[in-house]
């Protein structure tokens, strides 16, 4: 024990020595904390540059071995004095772009946070047209500045949220630069999961930069964005797919996988429709929670409206809020959502209503199950028989312009009948099938004519050949008799 | 003859004195010889011609000659009007076979110089109703309103538009405007329907009359045999029978190329739509628009395109005007420079159509 306390004060001996020794070393740091006592000099003697033997001079130029103030201070010795604007950034960039330098003080920093932050959303000009928006020092601070794994750094995760919301959650501010910005990110961060969790001091759940990024922030809509909608999902799984780092959370990490392989994933990741729901769709971005069984409808009625409104009205509505089952969940999974295809209705092994609609238990809803399952069958059936139909007949080279828009609406038909499924309701959703028949029996119908007409102008091309074959052979035969004729009388 | 047939004959022969005119066609004769086929081509175009009137009559009750709905009329016509495929498919056709036709007829007749005094203004005429014919193909290409047709319009009134002087003007006129629109299509359906049925009805006649008068055309070679070796036969009943043998041949071969090669009505123009790739002519003008592809935008002074029109123009007028220029065969030589020339055009459009064709 005794032993131990020995190498704390020698090491804590050591410390000491070598501070006062910068402190007397550098001139600035000595004159301005001994005589001026400012508090940009007393922050600087705990800043990491500090440490690493950074004088005042090389941010701010002069000579810190000169005693004299005028001669320290002199422009002559390279004195800039209080930098402003760019050149703060600057100045930072003389070192922090350089890697060779920064090799020398044992730095493995990235060395590109300069190029960086310029082409970033905060590198545009501001207000006053002469300097970027954000400079170094607005996230680091000027002198106290520590590493960023430090508790005291401004931009360690649990005070990320307060230096980004400094300028975000400031009306007067944003208002200056995007005007359609909310500026409630802060206030929803805080009541989300990562927010609850963050403000217990936990620094592992995301903050704004574990989803914006740093230096290179760009706006939701640059598709080079980390929250671009296409890249989302990604940014999101960095944390959530990795099964060490969400150990401690207890939920699934397979989110990301399932989702790609969903309708909506296909959607968004492989056909980059940036209309397809995202992860922040359904959880929300700032304020990103787990829907609960109440909201989930909700959720997917912001898309789905027709078919929530219709499950809303249904009797599976009050079935499903009895049993606290999540509303389109129970049928169509959350991550996973696959296109639903008309196998999910009816009561086969692969239809979700025969997941409660027993036959024995349940013999209404299992009879209504099956009922619409065949009407399904039979639209499609004739459906396929009418499109076989019109491409015969199209393939022949007929005229089926009217069967073709007829199949448009059999399809439209058939969609309308995917919604009306779920109002859950024998009648209205016969009648969106009728529509549908009807449409396919038209399109059948003027399809087999054209196939027929088909074939009858080939019979009647036919007898008019043999009908003008037989009058050209007639008419040789009596302009050789006559010549014949003719021939005999001369 | 029947009782019957020999009945209404002379019933009819009593009032419209039918003996006459029957004497007067049997007074004519057709010269036989080796290249008497070409005279065929003749009547078969004018069998043609007559078709082409009838179906036209009967595609006019049905079509509209607007932006909105000459498409849509057509459609109709091609689906709902009983027989409107056969018409359209035939007018389609017989289009196609009669410029062929009267292209054979116009050759043959400079092969054998059937031009030569003093048949001057017949072929003058005939000249004229082929250029018409032209004309006829290019007004009515744009009727259906359907994508091919609108961006092949807008290149062939774009090479009207660089002749010098009165390219543009011209332009204008046939467009009704700066652009092909609507008004377009109605001042090319006027002209198919109307002026120039009616010049083309005018030179027809002059055309027949001349042909009337002055008989058949005999060839250089025809004349020198001696005239008791000259094999003749009468207009009526043999050649007029024999024509009539022709046309129903081709009636048949209409109908087979009616039913199974319907003629296509492609998709409705959309002017805002780019042009669809591969825009070409119709076959008879593919020669010109090859040739014109192929000449380099500028030579010399003069821009490369206004140079191929205005060499065709002055091509065709030159041809036209072979009857006053070939002195030789209207003097009953033979004139073999003039065979030369006629085999270089043939070789040429035919090339040129065929490279046209497969570009």
């Amino acid at each position: 024990m005794r032993k131990k306390y020995f190498l704390f004060g020698c090491v804590a001996a050591s410390i000491l020595f070598f501070s006062v020794n910068l402190v007397a070393d550098d001139q600035c740091v000595s004159c301005h904390t001994n005589v001026v006592g400012d508090k940009p000099s007393e922050l600087f003697k705990h800043d990491i540059h500090f440490k690493k033997g950074i004088s005042c001079a090389d941010c701010h130029g002069g000579n810190s071995k000169m005693e004299e103030m005028e001669a320290a201070m002199n422009p002559k010795e390279g004195y800039k004095g209080v930098p402003k604007g760019d050149a703060i950034s600057q100045s930072c960039a003389r070192c922090h772009s350089d890697a060779d330098k920064m090799k020398k003080y044992g730095s493995t920093l990235p060395t590109n946070q300069w190029n960086n932050l310029q082409t970033s959303a905060h590198g545009k000009l501001s207000t006053t047209g002469k300097e970027h928006i954000a400079q170094c020092i607005t996230c680091h601070n000027a002198h106290g500045i520590v590493s960023v794994k430090s508790p005291e750094s401004p931009v360690y995760p649990l005070n990320v949220v307060k230096t980004c919301t400094k300028c975000h959650s400031s009306a007067t501010f944003m208002r200056t630069y995007n005007p359609s910005l909310p500026i409630d990110q802060g206030e929803k961060y805080r009541s989300s999961v990562h927010g609850v969790k963050n403000g217990k001091g936990d620094p592992k759940p995301a903050v704004c930069s574990s989803c914006h990024g740093s230096h290179d922030i760009r706006t939701s809509k640059d598709a080079k964005s980390s929250v671009y909608a296409v890249n989302l999902p990604g940014t999101c799984s960095k944390c959530h797919s990795d099964a060490q780092y969400m150990k401690e959370y207890k939920i699934p990490t397979n989110q990301y996988e399932k989702y790609a392989k969903s309708v909506h994933g296909v959607a968004l990741l492989q056909k980059h429709d940036v209309g397809a729901p995202s992860c922040n769709s359904c959880h929300g971005n700032h304020g990103a929670t787990p829907p609960g069984v109440e909201s989930v409808s909700k959720v997917c009625g912001t898309c789905h409206a027709l078919n929530a409104d219709l499950f809303s009205a249904s009797p599976h509505k009050k079935a499903f809020d009895d049993r606290k089952l999540p509303e389109c969940e129970t049928c169509h999974s959350n991550h996973e959502i696959v296109a639903a295809t008309d196998k999910l209705i009816g009561v086969t092994t692969e239809a979700v209503c025969s997941r409660c609609h027993q036959e024995n238990q349940n013999p209404k809803g299992y009879a209504v199950a099956k009922a619409m399952r065949q009407m399904v069958d039979s639209l499609d059936i004739s459906g396929s028989a009418a499109i076989t139909l019109v491409n015969e007949a199209e393939q022949k080279g007929m005229e089926v312009t009217d069967a073709k828009f007829k199949l448009r609406d059999a399809k439209q038909a058939h969609l309308q009948m995917r919604t009306m499924v779920h109002a859950f309701n024998e009648g209205k959703f016969r009648e969106v099938v009728d529509k549908g028949m009807e449409a396919t029996l038209f399109a059948k119908t003027e399809a087999k004519d054209a196939v027929d007409e088909y074939y009858f102008r080939r019979i009647g091309l036919g007898i008019s050949t043999l009908i003008m074959s037989l009058l050209a052979i007639v008419l040789f035969v009596y302009i050789r008799r006559i010549e014949k004729k003719q021939a005999e009388e001369r | 003859m029947k009782p019957t047939l020999k009945k209404l004959y002379a019933w009819v022969d009593e009032r419209l004195e039918l003996q006459d005119l029957i004497k007067f066609m049997a007074k004519k004769y057709v010269p036989v010889h080796s290249h008497s086929i070409w005279y065929y081509f003749g009547g078969v175009s004018l069998f043609l011609f007559i078709i082409q009137v009838v179906t036209g009559i009967l595609l006019l009750m049905y079509y509209k000659g607007s932006e909105e709905l000459a498409f849509e009329s057509i459609q109709f016509i091609m689906s709902k009007v009983a027989f409107g495929w056969l018409i359209r498919s035939l007018h389609s056709w017989t289009a196609n076979l009669f410029i062929l036709t009267t292209m054979i007829h116009m050759f043959s007749v400079f092969f054998e110089k059937a031009y030569r005094k003093p048949r001057e203004l017949t072929w003058l005429t005939g000249m004229l109703m082929l250029f018409l014919l032209l004309g006829f193909g290019f007004t009515g290409y744009l009727l259906p309103w359907n994508e091919l047709a609108f961006f092949a319009t807008k290149v062939g009134t774009e090479i009207t538009g660089v002749v010098p002087i009165v390219g543009k003007p011209i332009l204008q006129f046939m467009r009704g405007g700066d652009d092909v629109t609507g008004a377009t299509l109605s001042r090319l359906f006027g002209f198919h329907v109307a002026v120039l049925p009616g010049i083309f009805t005018v030179l027809l006649g002059a055309h027949l009359l001349f042909v009337n008068r002055q008989g058949m055309s005999e060839p250089l070679h025809y004349a020198e045999t001696p005239e008791k070796e000259r094999k003749t036969m009468p207009f009526f009943p043999n050649f007029l029978l024999r024509d009539m043998l022709f046309w129903l041949i081709v009636l048949n071969v209409l109908a087979i190329l009616a039913v199974f090669f319907p003629w296509e009505l492609g998709t409705k123009a959309d002017p805002f739509a780019s042009a669809p790739a591969g825009i070409k002519p119709e076959w008879y003008f593919l020669f010109m628009f090859q040739t014109l592809k192929y000449i380099p935008a500028q030579i010399g002074f003069i821009d490369g395109e206004v140079l191929g029109v205005l060499v065709f123009g002055a091509a065709g007028f030159l041809w036209m005007m072979v009857p006053f220029w070939d002195r030789q065969s209207s003097r009953g030589e033979r004139n073999r420079f003039i065979n030369y020339i006629g085999l270089f055009v043939v070789m040429y459009i035919i090339l040129f159509t065929i490279i046209g064709w497969l570009a």
